[in-house]
């Protein structure tokens, strides 16, 4: 099991989430956060922090973000995506993307 | 790792150690189940992979403020730990330490063979699997074909300076310890290595800017040496790890030659062997009755983070009640022709007996826990 981020963080990239993170388990891409699910301890600390409620638990997925599941794990090993643990601002135009959703299509690798 | 309060070495048994009870885990839970078993005449042994008491708190969150334990506004990881430990103490519990427990196997009375990682093993009439998150283990570099290395020229641990006099090491980390062992192994002495090679990603690190400054000073004066990169290749011949590639910031290439590499990327809880000893699971959690929090296996018991039920939830103060029924529940297994009696630590000369404590007024009137 592991803990899954959305489509919800897709442009935003809020990062409230890495602040509380005890294992450091956030990477980062340029423009979505992904969670590494070989470091992820379930502990579910970060899931109330995200101003969009993108983060869940694996098994509470949404039925339409089950697919995140796999895409986090894929990302966390792409050499580009670095570990994030202090939190910074999130992306310029989050206000306009926050509450959209379907937002795959626009996730940068 | 750091010596801390509560540290105990036992060494390696070389017969299985006859016992009450194996706690396996010494976070928080696992030391209030050793008080709570104390009280019901249950003496424990406590296995922990880390070197050190605390768990979960005091590796994740050593000085963080707690503000959700009863009767306490406001404690650290750390200091709720070594509070545990002196509450522990009058029931002796005995610690094994930097071992994980690789079996757990039944016998036909009854009882649990429990082995560990250093080969201790115990015989034992109960086990309480307070493991939390599981056992702590070191980061492993990924780097394809670099583990067949693991324990000769590739460590996890500093362990003994000595170990790396005259070599040229090369550490990877960015943390306190990473840093710290540079330190160590760079310093004046007889078991001064031939060179050390701090090596990180980036030039910025997550320890404390008081030891990077130290770090810092140590490179200017040539004692040692950082270079900002990331490991990305290997170069083995005859079975010998000769030297590593890092890749630098800017995208060239370095091959550093090594005798020993040193890997502190920090640790990274594993359930490990736990999910084989074939109790019942869901979502990696071990499944437990809420009236004694035994598992599917008679005997042994799951508390604190590990276990799930209808309602579970992972806070301390959950574990610490979980605690005192597994204690109860496991009490007829201890002591089968014993009645089970209720007791109060204001009132009970036994328990003020046990506990080493003079002995009570025991006025039930107004001394009632």
């Amino acid at each position: 099991m592991t803990h899954v981020v959305t489509e919800s963080c897709i442009r935003c990239k809020y990062t409230d989430c890495v602040d509380v993170c005890p294992v450091d388990c956030f990477r980062e891409g340029p423009n979505f956060l992904t969670i590494d699910p070989d470091e992820c301890i379930d502990c579910a600390v970060c899931i109330p922090e995200c101003p969009v409620s993108a983060i869940f638990a694996e098994e509470d997925l949404p039925k339409d973000q089950v697919h995140m599941t796999a895409i986090n794990a894929e990302l966390a090993q792409l050499p580009n995506w670095k570990s994030i643990t202090k939190r910074k601002d999130p992306l310029p135009d989050h206000e306009q993307w926050k509450d959209r959703t379907g937002k795959l299509s626009e996730l940068i690798r | 790792m750091e010596p801390r309060p509560g540290d105990v070495v036992a060494p390696a048994a070389t017969a299985a150690i006859a016992t009450d009870a194996v706690v396996i885990g010494a976070g928080p839970v696992g030391l209030f189940q050793v008080f709570e078993l104390g009280l019901l005449d249950i003496r424990a042994h406590v296995i922990d992979a880390l070197p050190h008491i605390g768990g979960q708190p005091v590796e994740l969150y050593p000085d963080k403020p707690i503000y959700d334990i009863p009767g306490l506004p406001f404690c650290t990881g750390q200091g709720l730990a070594d509070a545990l430990l002196r509450q522990s103490a009058p029931f002796a519990p005995q610690f094994h330490l930097g071992q994980t427990v690789n079996q757990v196997h039944a016998q036909e009375d009854g009882q649990w063979l429990v082995g560990t990682s250093t080969g201790t093993q115990f015989l034992s009439k109960t086990v309480f699997i307070a493991a939390g998150v599981g056992a702590f283990e070191p980061r492993r570099i990924k780097l394809a074909g670099i583990e067949a290395h693991e324990g000769t020229q590739l460590r996890y641990h500093l362990g003994a300076p000595s170990a790396f006099a005259g070599q040229d090491v090369l550490i990877q980390g960015d943390s306190d310890t990473a840093i710290e062992a540079a330190l160590s192994l760079s310093a004046t002495g007889p078991h001064r290595a031939n060179s050390v090679t701090l090596v990180h990603r980036r030039d910025s690190f997550k320890a404390e800017p008081e030891r990077v400054a130290l770090m810092r000073e140590r490179c200017a004066a040539g004692a040692m040496r950082f270079i900002a990169g990331q490991i990305t290749g290997h170069d083995t011949q005859d079975g010998r790890l000769r030297a590593v590639h890092l890749t630098r910031p800017d995208g060239n290439e370095q091959a550093v030659p090594l005798d020993t590499m040193l890997v502190l990327q920090g640790l990274s809880p594993q359930l490990g062997p736990l999910t084989d000893w074939g109790l019942a699971m869901e979502r990696k959690q071990l499944v437990v009755n809420t009236e004694t929090f035994s598992t599917s296996a008679p005997g042994i018991f799951a508390v604190g983070d590990i276990n799930t039920y209808p309602g579970k939830r992972k806070l301390l103060v959950c574990g610490f009640h979980e605690c005192t029924l597994a204690a109860y529940g496991a009490a007829p297994i201890v002591h089968p022709t014993r009645p089970v009696l209720l007791q109060y630590t204001t009132t009970s000369t036994h328990l003020h007996q046990v506990l080493g404590v003079g002995h009570g007024t025991g006025d039930k009137s107004r001394d009632k826990s």
